[in-house]
């Protein structure tokens, strides 16, 4: 589980914007979007799917993943949104 | 006739005029396409030629085993558009390849690493055009695929990658789909039913049984358009099992 400070988002509204990539940009019902859901076996992207799903990630978060080399670590949907925490993250730290 | 009894039968009875066959069918084509294409025809029509032939081989191979096994094609009147098209269709059993043989367009498969690596027919995949995604970069093989849907070649693809060992599809892999964007060409679902029983995965014999193929309606690049590729193939994978339920009684 993770926490970010009150001036950005909060864990369940990463969670709920990610879910919504998927649910909008994938048509994936919403009940096959658990933390532990694999995203090649279990939501049935693949290689080529991941570059979609970036572009998605990226307009809805507003962030720059695209040369994210931790990219090619993501399995889980739980992975996803710990890397959109950790990105953010660095943003404010950033910032400040 | 016992089962055991009609599996050895069919299989004695197979092999030999199997590569009796081919063994005479495969220099002959060789010959007859080399003369043609130094001499009479265009470029392009010995091409085309060389890929019908190989698609009455693939006929012809599955009509051997008759009536041990027997092949039905059905095929909606929507189909009656020309083509060319992306055909898409599950796979269950190495005798895919050669079903593919009853559809009347001029055609080349996108196929694994493996098929290229068989003797004489994997040359003649290379030689015929057929395509292994792996082995080439994506935007490649996009352009070079995208040429011959130009030229009025159709393409098949077995999107689920590798054969399934049950009734269930796997995840389509998506390259069908993103030529089909690409190119904005039609996609074909094609349903088989059955190849599974007369040759499972795993296994080179050959068992008798009823192979079932179904050809769906075209869906038009109008159809699907609006679609991510995601879901588009999504909706196609959900097509295809819906049918597939149908001819095996499942649904």
């Amino acid at each position: 589980m993770f926490t970010l400070s009150e001036e950005c988002m909060t864990e369940q509204e990463i969670i709920e914007k990610t879910n919504k990539v998927f649910e909008e940009s994938f048509e994936i019902e919403k009940d096959k979007l658990v933390p532990t859901a694999h995203i090649f076996t279990d939501l049935g992207l693949d290689s080529l799917d991941i570059v979609d799903l970036v572009v998605a990630l990226q307009n809805s978060f507003g962030v720059k993943i695209r040369n994210e080399e931790r990219v090619r670590d993501i399995r889980t949907l739980q992975d996803i949104y710990q890397f959109i925490f950790t990105i953010k993250k660095e943003e404010i730290d950033k910032k400040s | 006739m016992t089962d055991r009894l009609k599996y050895y039968l069919l299989n004695l009875y197979f092999y030999p005029l199997f590569l009796f066959f081919s063994a005479f069918v495969i220099p002959v084509l060789t010959i007859v396409i080399t003369i043609l294409g130094i001499l009479v025809l265009p470029e392009r029509q010995t091409w085309r030629r060389f890929r019908r032939a190989i698609n009455w081989y693939g006929k012809i191979v599955m009509a051997i085993p008759f009536p041990f096994i027997r092949v039905q094609y059905e095929h909606s009147e929507k189909n009656d558009q020309d083509g060319p098209f992306i055909i898409v269709c599950n796979h269950r059993s190495a005798a895919d390849a050669f079903l593919m043989g009853v559809l009347p367009y001029e055609l080349v498969q996108i196929v694994n690493v493996w098929p290229f690596r068989l003797p004489v027919l994997g040359q003649y995949a290379k030689f015929a055009g057929y395509l292994n995604i792996r082995m080439m970069q994506y935007d490649q093989f996009i352009t070079k695929a995208s040429r011959l849907l130009e030229e009025g070649v159709s393409i098949v693809f077995f999107p689920e990658g590798t054969r399934s060992t049950d009734q269930t599809m796997r995840n389509f892999h998506s390259a069908a789909f993103r030529l089909a964007y690409a190119a904005k060409a039609s996609i074909v679902p094609l349903c088989i039913s059955g190849s599974d029983i007369i040759m499972p995965k795993g296994s080179a014999l050959l068992r008798s049984g009823m192979v079932k193929i179904r050809q769906l309606p075209p869906i038009a690049w109008n159809d699907y358009k609006d679609l991510t590729v995601f879901a588009f193939k999504n909706r196609v994978w959900k097509i295809m099992d819906r049918e597939l339920a149908m001819m095996e009684n499942r649904a």
